[in-house]
């Protein structure tokens, strides 16, 4: 059975509410499905405002579902309470994109990693500043930073401080927001070396959301390309970089630069031959009839402007395409 | 002649216990519409190098050296002339084109206003400019667009206003800082893509500053690493790629997923603080190949013939060494298949082929 299951979720946001109507509907997630198993990485990928951030508040309850559900082990996370959402919390944890933002400045780092413990009664008081130098040597920091605060650490530092407060609870799944973009090439190797450590050791299933899509082949087992709140395909990460099946997910690969040297040139004019100038993402309180994609795609033909396309299995991928 | 020549350029900061130098003797040429790549991690220098070119570095930082373009180093200039320069001659376009728009001022106004400013025309004519402008950088449907506020815009198309506006007067050196960080990956083609063919189309000269390799590897002709505020080599592009030879290139390199499952090998630590660096090699702290001979003396960016034939005393200009080795440099950057390194086991770090 899967460890984490999401079963159409959809979140609406009102906006623009203008008198005596009804507000105009911002579509941020607008259906998704996605299975998560003990031991996995599931990436999410795509542009910017497509929702992916949204689906990871969702899936740690940050935020309420417009309908849908998320099971954790079976059960539906928005119908727990009490006890039970407390074990929710504690079996599953987020990582955010800005390590700047998520680490109260008021704290020490070492009230920052013991309050889940206290909370959660995790180890006993007297044991709680052993376990939290264990958890700071885990993502590789001293102990002798337990008495500073956030402002004296690098970006890289902080997302590791960050890393030890997830792990403090002993999560079976962290959801990661680009835990990355907000860090530079070299540390960026280091936090990715990390994580992939902490998964080996301590088999933790991860939902990795992203917009690098090397690190992305890198990291993941399968991925869901969101585009406008909807996944249009979703494979095995092999596959999916071996041959992109959505023209969406054709055109994203293509678009990320890569460094190709002389003898590559071929691959290069093809990456760039692909490259069309499709526009930009039209906003998601107006999504286009048809398919979301249609506007920007070059491969667009006669269904394509008033029949959605239903997200359907084509050679053990699902894709959402009149194509396939 | 080049277009703009650095030239023992030092950047420092006051600060109340002195000043502090974040760029250290930065030499570099720039020639007519190349594209110059200027790669490094956030606080290496690069983007206060090219605030200096721009004359606009902060109040508490100052510049020492020469930053010739043309000619003239814009250094001894008065704030007037550079002023006149600024804009016409040399522009800038900034990482987040979202802080850089005035956002109580139309686009169109915006754009005009670079053009009443450095030439002798109408607000009328200027505003039909600033049209054409837009329909150059292609922004759909520019006649409605100049009326409207930066809000009302995309990041990408912002970032387009922020081009048109670059590149109004024909500049002959566009300054792009991270154009593109804050975008998607596909706008970020987009931009890229209009970037190169406005380069080609007004054959102005871009200096490229990033810190993503693939970019570079993508757009530029030349490139410079940047770290701790030094250049650590230099060399034409698919040479750089091909052929890296500082420990810091090859680590960057290697900090990049490649091959599912393999470990990857990122630089250990992190970038230190500028006053706070170590003694010789600025690098040394976070080398593999760091050996205690590296903590002796700062090793000189010197061409790569030269420092892989260590045991033979290598032949004037450059075996004086010190300062003067350092000024026949900008002379010789000028050969594309130069390739200056600034580590004394250049030769024996070689990157898989």
């Amino acid at each position: 059975m899967a460890l984490l299951k999401v079963n159409s979720l959809k979140k609406y946001f009102p906006v623009k509410k203008v008198f005596m109507t009804a507000p105009a509907l911002l579509k941020a997630v607008d259906g998704i499905d996605l299975s998560l198993d003990e031991d996995r990485v599931f990436a999410l990928v795509g542009e910017s405002g497509c929702g992916k951030s949204t689906v990871a508040r969702l899936i740690v309850r940050l935020l309420p579902p417009t309908s849908g559900e998320v099971l954790f082990q079976g059960k539906n996370v928005f119908e727990l309470s009490g006890n039970n959402l407390k074990a929710f919390r504690k079996s599953v944890q987020i990582i955010f994109q800005d390590p700047f933002a998520s680490l109260n400045p008021r704290k020490s780092i070492l009230d920052t990693i013991a309050e889940p413990l206290k909370i959660h009664r995790i180890v006993e008081k007297t044991r709680i500043k052993d376990t939290v130098v264990e958890l700071l040597n885990k993502v590789g920091l001293g102990s002798d930073i337990l008495n500073r605060y956030p402002h004296e650490f690098s970006g890289g530092q902080r997302q590791r401080i960050c890393i030890a407060r997830a792990l403090a609870v002993s999560p079976k799944v962290i959801v990661a927001d680009e835990p990355l973009s907000a860090l530079d090439v070299s540390i960026q190797a280091q936090i990715l070396n990390l994580l992939q450590e902490l998964k080996r050791e301590y088999r933790i299933s991860f939902l990795f959301i992203s917009h690098a899509l090397k690190v992305v082949h890198y990291f993941s087992d399968s991925i869901g390309v969101m585009y406008l709140g909807k996944i249009v395909e979703h494979a095995k990460t092999e596959d999916l970089f071996r041959k992109p099946f959505h023209p969406y997910t054709e055109i994203l690969l293509s678009s990320a630069p890569t460094i190709i040297v002389q003898s590559d040139k071929d691959v290069r004019s093809r990456n760039l031959k692909l490259r069309t100038d499709m526009g930009e993402i039209p906003s998601p309180i107006d999504i286009p009839p048809g398919c979301p994609f249609h506007p920007r795609c070059p491969k667009k033909f006669e269904p394509c402007d008033n029949v959605i396309p239903e997200l359907k299995e084509t050679d053990g991928r699902l894709v959402s395409c009149h194509l396939f | 002649m080049s277009l703009l020549t650095l030239r023992s350029l030092h950047i420092f900061f006051r600060s109340t216990s002195g000043s502090i130098k974040v760029v250290s003797d930065l030499n570099l040429e720039i020639e007519e519409a190349e594209v110059f790549g200027l790669v490094g991690e956030s606080g290496c220098g690069k983007t206060l190098t090219a605030l200096s070119i721009m004359g606009i570095l902060p109040q508490n930082a100052f510049a020492e050296g020469e930053i010739i373009f043309r000619g003239t180093n814009l250094l001894t200039l008065d704030r007037e002339s550079i002023r006149r320069l600024r804009g016409k001659e040399l522009s800038m376009i900034f990482q987040e084109p979202t802080t850089s728009l005035n956002p109580v001022l139309t686009v169109g106004y915006q754009v005009a206003e670079v053009l009443t400013t450095h030439m002798d025309i109408s607000k009328k004519e200027a505003m039909n400019t600033a049209i054409e402008l837009l329909k150059a950088v292609k922004i759909p449907s520019p006649e409605i667009r100049i009326k409207e506020y930066p809000h009302q815009l995309s990041v990408g198309m912002k970032q387009r206003v922020m081009i048109a506006m670059a590149i109004a007067c024909k500049p002959s050196l566009l300054i792009a800082d991270e154009p593109t960080t804050a975008l998607d990956v596909t706008i970020q083609a987009q931009i890229l893509e209009l970037i190169q063919r406005l380069r080609e189309d007004m054959k102005m000269a871009v200096l490229l500053i990033t810190h993503d390799l693939g970019i570079i590897a993508e757009n530029a002709q030349r490139v410079g690493i940047m770290y701790a505020g030094r250049l650590m080599e230099l060399a034409d592009v698919y040479e750089l790629f091909n052929n890296p030879r500082h420990p810091y290139t090859t680590g960057l390199l290697e900090s990049l997923p490649e091959e599912k499952g393999k470990p990857l090998k990122p630089i250990p630590g992190f970038v230190p603080e500028p006053d706070r660096l170590p003694s010789g090699c600025k690098f040394s702290d976070r080398c593999r190949f760091a050996i205690p001979e590296c903590n002796e003396k700062e090793p000189e960016l010197i061409p790569l013939s030269i420092a892989s034939n260590k045991s033979n005393p290598p032949s004037p200009p450059f075996a004086k060494g010190g300062q003067e080795g350092i000024n026949h440099l900008p002379l010789t950057t000028r050969h594309s298949s130069l390739h200056l390194v600034r580590c004394i086991r250049a030769s024996e770090i070689l990157w898989r082929s």
